[in-house]
Protein backbone atom coordinates (compact mmCIF):
# COMPACT_ATOMS: atom_id res chain seq x y z
CA UNK A 1 0.00 0.00 0.00
CA UNK A 2 0.95 3.63 -0.20
CA UNK A 3 2.75 4.39 3.01
CA UNK A 4 3.19 8.04 3.67
CA UNK A 5 6.55 8.82 2.26
CA UNK A 6 7.54 12.14 3.72
CA UNK A 7 8.50 11.55 7.29
CA UNK A 8 8.26 15.05 8.63
CA UNK A 9 6.80 15.65 12.06
CA UNK A 10 3.51 16.90 10.79
CA UNK A 11 2.64 13.79 8.88
CA UNK A 12 3.81 11.62 11.76
CA UNK A 13 1.45 13.50 14.06
CA UNK A 14 -1.29 13.04 11.48
CA UNK A 15 -0.54 9.37 11.36
CA UNK A 16 -0.82 9.03 15.14
CA UNK A 17 -4.09 10.95 14.97
CA UNK A 18 -5.48 8.57 12.38
CA UNK A 19 -4.50 5.58 14.48
CA UNK A 20 -6.25 7.12 17.47
CA UNK A 21 -9.38 7.73 15.43
CA UNK A 22 -9.40 4.18 14.05
CA UNK A 23 -8.82 2.71 17.50
CA UNK A 24 -11.64 4.86 18.83
CA UNK A 25 -14.08 3.46 16.26
CA UNK A 26 -12.89 -0.08 16.87
CA UNK A 27 -13.41 0.32 20.61
CA UNK A 28 -16.82 1.83 19.95
CA UNK A 29 -17.75 -1.17 17.80
CA UNK A 30 -16.54 -3.74 20.30
CA UNK A 31 -17.22 -2.22 23.71
CA UNK A 32 -20.97 -2.96 23.87
CA UNK A 33 -20.34 -6.59 22.96
CA UNK A 34 -17.52 -6.79 25.46
CA UNK A 35 -19.77 -5.26 28.13
CA UNK A 36 -22.45 -7.81 27.30
CA UNK A 37 -20.10 -10.77 27.65
CA UNK A 38 -18.62 -9.50 30.92
CA UNK A 39 -22.06 -8.75 32.36
CA UNK A 40 -23.31 -12.21 31.47
CA UNK A 41 -20.92 -13.64 34.06
CA UNK A 42 -22.43 -11.59 36.89
CA UNK A 43 -25.39 -12.59 39.01
CA UNK A 44 -28.34 -10.28 38.59
CA UNK A 45 -27.79 -8.93 42.10
CA UNK A 46 -24.20 -8.09 41.33
CA UNK A 47 -25.10 -6.50 38.02
CA UNK A 48 -27.48 -4.10 39.74
CA UNK A 49 -24.68 -2.89 42.04
CA UNK A 50 -21.87 -3.04 39.52
CA UNK A 51 -22.97 -2.30 35.97
CA UNK A 52 -19.69 -1.46 34.33
CA UNK A 53 -16.84 -3.25 36.10
CA UNK A 54 -15.65 -6.83 36.03
CA UNK A 55 -17.54 -9.29 38.22
CA UNK A 56 -16.02 -9.95 41.62
CA UNK A 57 -16.90 -13.58 41.13
CA UNK A 58 -17.37 -14.98 37.63
CA UNK A 59 -20.42 -17.23 37.59
CA UNK A 60 -21.59 -19.52 34.79
CA UNK A 61 -24.98 -20.35 36.27
CA UNK A 62 -26.66 -17.83 33.92
CA UNK A 63 -25.57 -19.88 30.94
CA UNK A 64 -26.77 -23.16 32.40
CA UNK A 65 -30.15 -21.62 33.23
CA UNK A 66 -30.60 -19.83 29.93
CA UNK A 67 -29.48 -22.81 27.87
CA UNK A 68 -32.05 -25.12 29.44
CA UNK A 69 -34.94 -22.76 30.11
CA UNK A 70 -34.60 -20.91 26.83
CA UNK A 71 -34.65 -24.28 24.97
CA UNK A 72 -31.58 -23.18 23.03
CA UNK A 73 -30.64 -26.62 21.65
CA UNK A 74 -34.02 -26.79 19.92
CA UNK A 75 -33.84 -23.19 18.68
CA UNK A 76 -30.43 -23.77 17.17
CA UNK A 77 -31.57 -26.97 15.45
CA UNK A 78 -34.58 -25.11 14.05
CA UNK A 79 -32.43 -22.26 12.77
CA UNK A 80 -30.04 -24.73 11.14
CA UNK A 81 -32.98 -26.46 9.42
CA UNK A 82 -34.52 -23.20 8.14
CA UNK A 83 -31.22 -21.76 7.01
CA UNK A 84 -29.91 -24.99 5.49
CA UNK A 85 -32.97 -25.87 3.45
CA UNK A 86 -33.56 -22.27 2.33
CA UNK A 87 -29.97 -21.83 1.19
CA UNK A 88 -29.85 -25.14 -0.64
CA UNK A 89 -33.16 -24.50 -2.41
CA UNK A 90 -32.21 -20.97 -3.43
CA UNK A 91 -28.86 -22.15 -4.78
CA UNK A 92 -30.43 -24.91 -6.89
CA UNK A 93 -33.42 -22.92 -8.18
CA UNK A 94 -31.42 -19.81 -9.00
CA UNK A 95 -28.68 -21.76 -10.75
CA UNK A 96 -31.37 -23.50 -12.81
CA UNK A 97 -33.16 -20.27 -13.70
CA UNK A 98 -29.83 -18.55 -14.33
CA UNK A 99 -28.83 -21.33 -16.75
CA UNK A 100 -32.15 -21.04 -18.57
CA UNK A 101 -32.01 -17.25 -18.83
CA UNK A 102 -28.33 -17.03 -19.75
CA UNK A 103 -27.84 -19.96 -22.11
CA UNK A 104 -31.15 -20.94 -23.72
CA UNK A 105 -32.71 -18.49 -26.14
CA UNK A 106 -36.37 -17.88 -25.45
CA UNK A 107 -38.66 -14.96 -26.12
CA UNK A 108 -40.07 -15.07 -22.58
CA UNK A 109 -36.70 -14.27 -21.02
CA UNK A 110 -36.90 -10.45 -21.00
CA UNK A 111 -40.26 -10.49 -19.18
CA UNK A 112 -39.43 -13.26 -16.73
CA UNK A 113 -35.92 -12.10 -15.96
CA UNK A 114 -37.05 -8.49 -15.78
CA UNK A 115 -39.66 -9.37 -13.18
CA UNK A 116 -36.97 -10.96 -11.01
CA UNK A 117 -34.84 -7.83 -11.27
CA UNK A 118 -37.80 -5.71 -10.13
CA UNK A 119 -38.26 -8.17 -7.28
CA UNK A 120 -34.85 -7.30 -5.88
CA UNK A 121 -36.25 -3.92 -5.00
CA UNK A 122 -39.40 -5.14 -3.22
CA UNK A 123 -39.05 -4.99 0.52
CA UNK A 124 -40.12 -7.70 2.90
CA UNK A 125 -42.13 -5.15 4.85
CA UNK A 126 -44.43 -4.45 1.97
CA UNK A 127 -45.50 -8.10 1.64
CA UNK A 128 -45.70 -8.91 5.33
CA UNK A 129 -49.48 -8.49 5.75
CA UNK A 130 -50.62 -10.11 2.46
CA UNK A 131 -48.18 -12.97 2.98
CA UNK A 132 -49.58 -13.55 6.45
CA UNK A 133 -53.12 -13.68 5.05
CA UNK A 134 -52.20 -15.98 2.16
CA UNK A 135 -50.25 -18.38 4.39
CA UNK A 136 -53.32 -18.56 6.60
CA UNK A 137 -55.71 -19.25 3.73
CA UNK A 138 -53.64 -22.07 2.28
CA UNK A 139 -53.39 -23.67 5.71
CA UNK A 140 -49.65 -23.28 6.14
CA UNK A 141 -49.82 -21.00 9.18
CA UNK A 142 -47.61 -22.30 11.98
CA UNK A 143 -45.90 -24.99 9.88
CA UNK A 144 -42.28 -25.35 8.83
CA UNK A 145 -43.29 -25.31 5.19
CA UNK A 146 -45.16 -22.05 5.76
CA UNK A 147 -41.86 -20.49 6.80
CA UNK A 148 -39.62 -22.19 4.25
CA UNK A 149 -41.63 -21.36 1.12
CA UNK A 150 -41.65 -17.61 1.84
CA UNK A 151 -37.96 -17.70 2.75
CA UNK A 152 -37.06 -19.40 -0.51
CA UNK A 153 -39.27 -17.13 -2.60
CA UNK A 154 -37.86 -13.99 -1.02
CA UNK A 155 -34.30 -15.06 -1.79
CA UNK A 156 -35.02 -15.88 -5.44
CA UNK A 157 -34.67 -12.41 -7.05
CA UNK A 158 -31.16 -11.77 -5.76
CA UNK A 159 -30.08 -15.36 -6.41
CA UNK A 160 -31.44 -15.37 -9.95
CA UNK A 161 -29.95 -11.95 -10.72
CA UNK A 162 -26.46 -12.78 -9.47
CA UNK A 163 -26.66 -16.29 -10.96
CA UNK A 164 -27.78 -15.17 -14.42
CA UNK A 165 -25.20 -12.40 -14.67
CA UNK A 166 -22.47 -14.84 -13.69
CA UNK A 167 -23.55 -17.70 -15.94
CA UNK A 168 -23.65 -15.28 -18.90
CA UNK A 169 -19.86 -15.05 -18.55
CA UNK A 170 -19.45 -18.81 -19.10
CA UNK A 171 -18.58 -19.23 -22.81
CA UNK A 172 -21.52 -20.30 -24.99
CA UNK A 173 -19.15 -22.58 -26.90
CA UNK A 174 -18.85 -24.88 -23.89
CA UNK A 175 -22.61 -25.42 -23.78
CA UNK A 176 -22.92 -25.71 -27.58
CA UNK A 177 -20.16 -28.27 -27.99
CA UNK A 178 -21.63 -30.34 -25.19
CA UNK A 179 -24.98 -30.19 -27.01
CA UNK A 180 -23.36 -31.34 -30.24
CA UNK A 181 -21.79 -34.23 -28.34
CA UNK A 182 -25.32 -35.22 -27.39
CA UNK A 183 -25.41 -34.13 -23.75
CA UNK A 184 -28.84 -33.37 -22.33
CA UNK A 185 -29.53 -30.00 -20.67
CA UNK A 186 -29.69 -31.76 -17.31
CA UNK A 187 -26.24 -33.20 -17.84
CA UNK A 188 -24.84 -29.85 -18.98
CA UNK A 189 -26.32 -28.22 -15.91
CA UNK A 190 -24.70 -30.60 -13.45
CA UNK A 191 -21.43 -31.17 -15.34
CA UNK A 192 -20.65 -27.69 -16.68
CA UNK A 193 -22.81 -24.95 -15.20
CA UNK A 194 -22.79 -26.01 -11.55
CA UNK A 195 -19.04 -26.62 -11.22
CA UNK A 196 -18.24 -23.34 -12.99
CA UNK A 197 -20.68 -21.32 -10.88
CA UNK A 198 -19.10 -22.07 -7.52
CA UNK A 199 -17.81 -18.49 -6.94
CA UNK A 200 -21.23 -16.92 -7.41
CA UNK A 201 -22.83 -19.74 -5.44
CA UNK A 202 -20.60 -18.80 -2.50
CA UNK A 203 -21.78 -15.18 -2.69
CA UNK A 204 -25.45 -16.17 -2.90
CA UNK A 205 -25.02 -18.70 -0.08
CA UNK A 206 -23.37 -16.09 2.17
CA UNK A 207 -26.14 -13.57 1.55
CA UNK A 208 -28.83 -16.20 2.12
CA UNK A 209 -27.29 -17.71 5.24
CA UNK A 210 -26.80 -14.36 7.00
CA UNK A 211 -30.20 -13.07 5.92
CA UNK A 212 -32.13 -16.22 6.84
CA UNK A 213 -30.34 -16.90 10.11
CA UNK A 214 -31.07 -13.39 11.39
CA UNK A 215 -34.57 -13.11 9.94
CA UNK A 216 -37.05 -12.21 12.63
CA UNK A 217 -40.07 -10.34 11.39
CA UNK A 218 -41.69 -12.97 9.14
CA UNK A 219 -41.11 -16.03 11.27
CA UNK A 220 -42.44 -14.08 14.22
CA UNK A 221 -45.82 -13.58 12.53
CA UNK A 222 -45.97 -16.87 10.57
CA UNK A 223 -45.52 -19.25 13.51
CA UNK A 224 -46.93 -19.43 16.99
CA UNK A 225 -45.76 -22.68 18.57
CA UNK A 226 -42.51 -22.87 20.51
CA UNK A 227 -41.32 -25.89 18.57
CA UNK A 228 -41.07 -23.95 15.29
CA UNK A 229 -39.20 -20.89 16.51
CA UNK A 230 -35.81 -19.88 15.24
CA UNK A 231 -32.95 -18.56 17.33
CA UNK A 232 -33.76 -14.83 16.98
CA UNK A 233 -37.44 -15.34 17.86
CA UNK A 234 -36.50 -17.56 20.79
CA UNK A 235 -33.97 -15.03 22.07
CA UNK A 236 -36.52 -12.25 21.78
CA UNK A 237 -39.24 -14.22 23.57
CA UNK A 238 -36.90 -15.45 26.30
CA UNK A 239 -34.62 -12.47 26.88
CA UNK A 240 -37.28 -9.87 26.13
CA UNK A 241 -39.50 -11.31 28.84
CA UNK A 242 -36.68 -11.26 31.43
CA UNK A 243 -36.46 -7.50 31.61
CA UNK A 244 -35.19 -7.58 35.18
CA UNK A 245 -33.32 -10.88 35.35
CA UNK A 246 -30.28 -9.41 33.65
CA UNK A 247 -27.89 -12.29 34.24
CA UNK A 248 -29.95 -14.81 32.27
CA UNK A 249 -30.94 -12.22 29.70
CA UNK A 250 -27.32 -11.41 28.89
CA UNK A 251 -26.36 -15.08 28.79
CA UNK A 252 -29.18 -15.70 26.32
CA UNK A 253 -27.98 -12.84 24.15
CA UNK A 254 -24.42 -14.15 24.13
CA UNK A 255 -25.65 -17.61 23.14
CA UNK A 256 -27.73 -15.91 20.44
CA UNK A 257 -24.80 -14.08 18.93
CA UNK A 258 -22.17 -16.83 19.01
CA UNK A 259 -23.25 -18.78 15.88
CA UNK A 260 -23.20 -15.70 13.63
CA UNK A 261 -19.95 -14.50 15.19
CA UNK A 262 -18.22 -17.79 14.40
CA UNK A 263 -19.66 -17.80 10.89
CA UNK A 264 -18.38 -14.26 10.36
CA UNK A 265 -14.90 -14.95 11.68
CA UNK A 266 -14.67 -18.05 9.48
CA UNK A 267 -15.94 -16.40 6.28
CA UNK A 268 -15.28 -12.70 6.78
CA UNK A 269 -13.60 -12.27 3.38
CA UNK A 270 -16.48 -13.91 1.55
CA UNK A 271 -19.07 -12.07 3.65
CA UNK A 272 -17.69 -8.61 2.95
CA UNK A 273 -17.38 -9.46 -0.73
CA UNK A 274 -20.94 -10.75 -0.83
CA UNK A 275 -22.30 -7.68 0.92
CA UNK A 276 -20.60 -5.38 -1.56
CA UNK A 277 -22.00 -7.42 -4.46
CA UNK A 278 -25.48 -7.56 -2.95
CA UNK A 279 -25.73 -3.94 -1.88
CA UNK A 280 -24.80 -2.17 -5.09
CA UNK A 281 -27.27 -4.01 -7.22
CA UNK A 282 -29.96 -2.75 -9.59
CA UNK B 1 -35.72 -36.39 -43.36
CA UNK B 2 -34.28 -37.77 -40.16
CA UNK B 3 -32.18 -34.62 -39.91
CA UNK B 4 -35.24 -32.33 -39.98
CA UNK B 5 -36.93 -34.42 -37.33
CA UNK B 6 -33.92 -34.07 -35.06
CA UNK B 7 -33.95 -30.32 -35.53
CA UNK B 8 -37.60 -30.13 -34.46
CA UNK B 9 -36.90 -32.47 -31.58
CA UNK B 10 -34.00 -30.30 -30.51
CA UNK B 11 -36.21 -27.23 -30.56
CA UNK B 12 -38.84 -28.96 -28.51
CA UNK B 13 -36.28 -30.31 -26.09
CA UNK B 14 -34.78 -26.87 -25.77
CA UNK B 15 -38.15 -25.34 -24.93
CA UNK B 16 -38.90 -28.07 -22.44
CA UNK B 17 -35.52 -27.62 -20.80
CA UNK B 18 -36.03 -23.86 -20.61
CA UNK B 19 -39.35 -24.09 -18.83
CA UNK B 20 -38.31 -26.82 -16.45
CA UNK B 21 -35.23 -24.80 -15.50
CA UNK B 22 -36.94 -21.45 -15.09
CA UNK B 23 -40.41 -22.29 -13.77
CA UNK B 24 -39.72 -23.59 -10.23
CA UNK B 25 -37.91 -20.43 -9.22
CA UNK B 26 -40.32 -18.19 -11.06
CA UNK B 27 -43.43 -19.73 -9.49
CA UNK B 28 -41.95 -19.44 -6.01
CA UNK B 29 -41.09 -15.83 -6.65
CA UNK B 30 -44.57 -15.03 -8.00
CA UNK B 31 -46.31 -16.80 -5.13
CA UNK B 32 -44.24 -15.21 -2.39
CA UNK B 33 -43.35 -11.76 -3.68
CA UNK B 34 -45.03 -10.55 -6.86
CA UNK B 35 -48.57 -11.74 -6.16
CA UNK B 36 -48.67 -10.55 -2.52
CA UNK B 37 -47.45 -7.12 -3.60
CA UNK B 38 -50.25 -6.73 -6.15
CA UNK B 39 -52.73 -8.37 -3.81
CA UNK B 40 -51.80 -5.89 -1.11
CA UNK B 41 -52.68 -2.98 -3.38
CA UNK B 42 -56.06 -4.58 -4.17
CA UNK B 43 -56.84 -5.28 -0.50
CA UNK B 44 -56.07 -1.69 0.42
CA UNK B 45 -59.05 -0.65 -1.74
CA UNK B 46 -61.53 -3.02 -0.07
CA UNK B 47 -63.36 -3.46 3.21
CA UNK B 48 -61.87 -6.93 3.80
CA UNK B 49 -61.13 -7.46 7.44
CA UNK B 50 -60.20 -11.02 8.27
CA UNK B 51 -61.92 -14.35 7.75
CA UNK B 52 -62.59 -16.05 4.45
CA UNK B 53 -62.15 -13.96 1.34
CA UNK B 54 -65.10 -15.63 -0.40
CA UNK B 55 -68.21 -16.91 1.31
CA UNK B 56 -67.69 -14.94 4.47
CA UNK B 57 -68.90 -11.41 4.91
CA UNK B 58 -69.13 -9.81 1.45
CA UNK B 59 -66.08 -7.74 0.60
CA UNK B 60 -66.74 -4.35 -0.94
CA UNK B 61 -64.58 -1.99 -2.87
CA UNK B 62 -64.28 1.22 -0.92
CA UNK B 63 -61.99 3.22 -3.19
CA UNK B 64 -59.42 5.40 -1.53
CA UNK B 65 -61.13 5.43 1.87
CA UNK B 66 -58.16 3.92 3.72
CA UNK B 67 -55.69 6.23 2.06
CA UNK B 68 -57.77 9.22 3.17
CA UNK B 69 -57.83 7.76 6.67
CA UNK B 70 -54.09 7.20 6.50
CA UNK B 71 -53.24 10.72 5.39
CA UNK B 72 -55.42 12.14 8.15
CA UNK B 73 -53.71 10.07 10.86
CA UNK B 74 -51.12 11.94 12.88
CA UNK B 75 -49.32 8.66 13.73
CA UNK B 76 -48.62 8.23 10.05
CA UNK B 77 -46.74 11.52 9.96
CA UNK B 78 -44.95 10.74 13.20
CA UNK B 79 -43.76 7.43 11.73
CA UNK B 80 -42.80 9.07 8.45
CA UNK B 81 -40.84 11.72 10.34
CA UNK B 82 -38.90 9.02 12.18
CA UNK B 83 -38.17 7.33 8.86
CA UNK B 84 -36.74 10.64 7.69
CA UNK B 85 -34.61 10.90 10.84
CA UNK B 86 -33.15 7.50 10.03
CA UNK B 87 -32.39 8.63 6.47
CA UNK B 88 -30.74 11.76 7.87
CA UNK B 89 -28.54 9.74 10.23
CA UNK B 90 -27.54 7.53 7.31
CA UNK B 91 -26.78 10.34 4.90
CA UNK B 92 -25.06 12.66 7.36
CA UNK B 93 -23.61 10.02 9.68
CA UNK B 94 -23.15 6.56 8.24
CA UNK B 95 -22.16 7.51 4.70
CA UNK B 96 -19.46 10.08 5.61
CA UNK B 97 -18.22 7.85 8.42
CA UNK B 98 -18.24 4.76 6.22
CA UNK B 99 -16.41 6.67 3.52
CA UNK B 100 -13.82 8.00 5.95
CA UNK B 101 -13.11 4.56 7.37
CA UNK B 102 -12.94 2.99 3.92
CA UNK B 103 -10.63 5.72 2.70
CA UNK B 104 -8.22 5.38 5.61
CA UNK B 105 -8.08 1.62 5.13
CA UNK B 106 -7.84 1.74 1.34
CA UNK B 107 -5.04 4.31 1.27
CA UNK B 108 -3.09 2.27 3.81
CA UNK B 109 -2.93 5.15 6.27
CA UNK B 110 -2.91 2.58 9.06
CA UNK B 111 -1.44 -0.89 9.34
CA UNK B 112 -3.50 -3.91 10.41
CA UNK B 113 -6.11 -2.99 7.83
CA UNK B 114 -7.72 -6.41 8.03
CA UNK B 115 -8.08 -6.19 11.79
CA UNK B 116 -9.77 -2.78 11.73
CA UNK B 117 -12.07 -3.75 8.90
CA UNK B 118 -13.11 -7.01 10.57
CA UNK B 119 -13.83 -5.40 13.92
CA UNK B 120 -15.69 -2.34 12.62
CA UNK B 121 -17.90 -4.46 10.38
CA UNK B 122 -18.64 -6.96 13.17
CA UNK B 123 -21.83 -5.33 14.59
CA UNK B 124 -23.53 -5.59 11.19
CA UNK B 125 -23.52 -9.39 11.08
CA UNK B 126 -24.99 -10.03 14.50
CA UNK B 127 -28.71 -10.68 14.76
CA UNK B 128 -30.66 -7.43 15.11
CA UNK B 129 -32.69 -8.99 17.89
CA UNK B 130 -29.60 -9.56 20.02
CA UNK B 131 -28.33 -6.06 19.26
CA UNK B 132 -31.71 -4.51 20.06
CA UNK B 133 -32.10 -6.16 23.47
CA UNK B 134 -28.46 -5.47 24.31
CA UNK B 135 -28.83 -1.74 23.70
CA UNK B 136 -32.24 -1.62 25.33
CA UNK B 137 -30.61 -2.85 28.55
CA UNK B 138 -27.65 -0.55 28.06
CA UNK B 139 -29.79 2.57 27.61
CA UNK B 140 -32.34 1.66 30.30
CA UNK B 141 -32.89 4.45 32.86
CA UNK B 142 -31.10 2.31 35.46
CA UNK B 143 -28.83 0.63 32.96
CA UNK B 144 -25.16 1.02 32.19
CA UNK B 145 -25.37 4.18 30.10
CA UNK B 146 -26.19 6.64 32.91
CA UNK B 147 -23.43 5.01 35.01
CA UNK B 148 -20.96 5.39 32.18
CA UNK B 149 -21.90 9.03 31.69
CA UNK B 150 -21.37 9.74 35.38
CA UNK B 151 -17.73 8.69 35.04
CA UNK B 152 -17.21 11.56 32.59
CA UNK B 153 -19.79 13.98 33.99
CA UNK B 154 -20.55 13.49 37.68
CA UNK B 155 -24.16 14.24 38.46
CA UNK B 156 -25.36 13.29 34.97
CA UNK B 157 -29.13 13.03 34.88
CA UNK B 158 -30.80 10.54 32.58
CA UNK B 159 -32.81 12.51 30.05
CA UNK B 160 -33.13 10.01 27.20
CA UNK B 161 -36.76 9.50 28.16
CA UNK B 162 -37.64 12.85 26.61
CA UNK B 163 -35.84 12.07 23.32
CA UNK B 164 -36.61 8.39 22.73
CA UNK B 165 -35.42 8.47 19.10
CA UNK B 166 -31.85 9.39 20.04
CA UNK B 167 -30.83 5.95 21.38
CA UNK B 168 -32.50 4.29 18.37
CA UNK B 169 -30.68 6.52 15.91
CA UNK B 170 -27.40 5.99 17.73
CA UNK B 171 -27.77 2.21 17.53
CA UNK B 172 -28.57 2.44 13.81
CA UNK B 173 -25.44 4.51 13.30
CA UNK B 174 -23.43 2.07 15.40
CA UNK B 175 -24.71 -1.04 13.71
CA UNK B 176 -24.66 -0.20 10.01
CA UNK B 177 -21.79 2.23 9.41
CA UNK B 178 -19.60 -0.79 8.76
CA UNK B 179 -21.82 -1.76 5.84
CA UNK B 180 -21.18 1.55 4.08
CA UNK B 181 -17.48 1.14 4.80
CA UNK B 182 -17.52 -2.21 3.00
CA UNK B 183 -19.41 -0.79 0.01
CA UNK B 184 -16.98 2.10 -0.33
CA UNK B 185 -13.99 -0.22 0.11
CA UNK B 186 -15.20 -2.47 -2.70
CA UNK B 187 -15.59 0.51 -5.02
CA UNK B 188 -12.35 2.22 -4.03
CA UNK B 189 -10.53 -0.95 -4.98
CA UNK B 190 -11.85 -0.57 -8.51
CA UNK B 191 -10.02 2.75 -8.96
CA UNK B 192 -6.81 2.34 -10.93
CA UNK B 193 -3.97 2.69 -8.46
CA UNK B 194 -1.64 4.02 -11.17
CA UNK B 195 -3.71 7.22 -11.44
CA UNK B 196 -3.32 7.90 -7.75
CA UNK B 197 0.40 7.09 -7.84
CA UNK B 198 0.89 9.43 -10.78
CA UNK B 199 -0.92 12.26 -9.01
CA UNK B 200 1.17 11.73 -5.89
CA UNK B 201 4.41 11.75 -7.89
CA UNK B 202 3.30 14.99 -9.55
CA UNK B 203 3.17 16.48 -6.08
CA UNK B 204 -0.54 16.30 -5.30
CA UNK B 205 -1.27 16.20 -1.57
CA UNK B 206 -3.43 13.54 0.03
CA UNK B 207 -6.34 15.99 0.14
CA UNK B 208 -5.93 16.91 -3.53
CA UNK B 209 -5.89 13.26 -4.54
CA UNK B 210 -9.07 12.76 -2.54
CA UNK B 211 -10.82 15.76 -4.08
CA UNK B 212 -9.74 15.47 -7.69
CA UNK B 213 -9.22 11.75 -8.25
CA UNK B 214 -11.12 9.68 -5.73
CA UNK B 215 -14.33 11.59 -5.09
CA UNK B 216 -15.15 12.10 -8.79
CA UNK B 217 -14.62 8.37 -9.39
CA UNK B 218 -17.05 7.57 -6.60
CA UNK B 219 -19.85 10.03 -7.38
CA UNK B 220 -22.08 7.25 -8.71
CA UNK B 221 -21.55 5.10 -5.62
CA UNK B 222 -22.30 7.99 -3.30
CA UNK B 223 -25.66 8.47 -5.00
CA UNK B 224 -26.38 4.74 -4.80
CA UNK B 225 -25.52 4.62 -1.09
CA UNK B 226 -27.79 7.58 -0.41
CA UNK B 227 -30.65 5.72 -2.06
CA UNK B 228 -29.67 2.59 -0.16
CA UNK B 229 -30.00 4.65 3.01
CA UNK B 230 -33.57 5.59 2.15
CA UNK B 231 -34.60 2.04 1.32
CA UNK B 232 -32.75 0.87 4.45
CA UNK B 233 -34.87 3.24 6.48
CA UNK B 234 -38.03 1.74 4.98
CA UNK B 235 -36.74 -1.71 5.89
CA UNK B 236 -35.98 -0.88 9.51
CA UNK B 237 -38.26 -2.98 11.65
CA UNK B 238 -36.52 -5.59 13.81
CA UNK B 239 -34.31 -3.22 15.75
CA UNK B 240 -37.06 -0.77 16.69
CA UNK B 241 -39.57 -3.55 17.31
CA UNK B 242 -37.19 -5.12 19.82
CA UNK B 243 -35.75 -1.93 21.33
CA UNK B 244 -38.87 0.15 21.86
CA UNK B 245 -41.77 -1.51 20.04
CA UNK B 246 -42.41 1.95 18.61
CA UNK B 247 -43.11 3.38 22.05
CA UNK B 248 -43.43 5.31 24.22
CA UNK B 249 -46.71 6.55 22.72
CA UNK B 250 -45.58 5.74 19.14
CA UNK B 251 -42.78 8.26 19.41
CA UNK B 252 -40.19 5.88 17.94
CA UNK B 253 -42.54 4.31 15.41
CA UNK B 254 -41.59 4.03 11.74
CA UNK B 255 -43.81 3.10 8.79
CA UNK B 256 -43.18 -0.63 9.08
CA UNK B 257 -43.93 -0.64 12.82
CA UNK B 258 -47.04 1.45 12.20
CA UNK B 259 -48.19 -1.09 9.62
CA UNK B 260 -47.43 -3.99 11.96
CA UNK B 261 -49.47 -2.36 14.73
CA UNK B 262 -52.44 -1.87 12.42
CA UNK B 263 -52.35 -5.49 11.24
CA UNK B 264 -51.31 -7.47 14.30
CA UNK B 265 -52.00 -5.43 17.40
CA UNK B 266 -55.49 -5.14 18.83
CA UNK B 267 -58.35 -5.33 16.33
CA UNK B 268 -56.72 -5.90 12.93
CA UNK B 269 -57.30 -3.38 10.19
CA UNK B 270 -55.85 -5.19 7.17
CA UNK B 271 -56.92 -2.73 4.48
CA UNK B 272 -55.30 0.16 6.31
CA UNK B 273 -52.14 -1.89 6.88
CA UNK B 274 -52.08 -2.69 3.17
CA UNK B 275 -52.53 0.97 2.32
CA UNK B 276 -49.41 1.70 4.40
CA UNK B 277 -47.44 -1.02 2.64
CA UNK B 278 -48.60 0.30 -0.74
CA UNK B 279 -47.32 3.74 0.19
CA UNK B 280 -44.00 2.10 1.11
CA UNK B 281 -43.86 0.26 -2.23
CA UNK B 282 -44.57 3.52 -4.08
CA UNK B 283 -41.78 5.28 -2.20
CA UNK B 284 -39.30 2.53 -2.97
CA UNK B 285 -40.25 2.44 -6.65
CA UNK B 286 -39.92 6.19 -6.84
CA UNK B 287 -36.42 5.62 -5.51
CA UNK B 288 -35.62 3.18 -8.27
CA UNK B 289 -36.59 5.84 -10.78
CA UNK B 290 -34.37 8.27 -8.95
CA UNK B 291 -31.47 5.80 -9.01
CA UNK B 292 -31.79 5.25 -12.73
CA UNK B 293 -31.96 8.99 -13.27
CA UNK B 294 -28.91 9.55 -11.07
CA UNK B 295 -26.99 6.81 -12.82
CA UNK B 296 -27.59 8.41 -16.17
CA UNK B 297 -26.71 11.82 -14.89
CA UNK B 298 -23.62 10.97 -12.89
CA UNK B 299 -22.41 8.39 -15.34
CA UNK B 300 -22.40 4.66 -14.81
CA UNK B 301 -23.32 2.51 -11.88
CA UNK B 302 -20.74 1.38 -9.32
Amino acid sequence: MNDIKDHNTRSRLGSVGIYLVMIFFTVMALYPLFWLVVSSFKTTTEFQMNKLGFPKKWVTINYKDAWVRGKFPMLIVNSVIYTGITTLAILVFSAMAGFGFAKIRHKATPILYGSFVIGILLTLQSIMVPLFLIVNWVGLYNTRLGVLIPYIGIGMPMGVYLGTEYIKSIPDALVESARIDGATYGRIFWRIIVPMSIPVAVTVAILTVTGTWNEFMLINILTSSDGLKSLPVGVQKFAGALSTDYGKQFAALVIGLIPMLLFYLAFRKEITKGVAAGAVKG
Amino acid sequence: MAKVLTMADTKREQRRAYWSLVLPGFLLYIAVMAFPTIFSVVLSLTSYNGGKLFGGRPVEMVGLKWYKRLFADEYFYRALKNNLWIVLVSVLGQIPLGFFLAYVLYRGLVRARDFFQTMIYLPTVISTVVIGILWKSFFAPHGAFPELMRIFRPGYEYTMGSHPMIPVLFVILWMYSGMYMIIFMANLQKIDNAVIEAARIDGASEMQVLRHVILPALSGVIVVTAILAISGSLKSFDLIYVMTGGGPANRTSVLSIYMFDKAFKGAPNYPLANAISTVMVIISFALIGLTKFAENKFGGRE
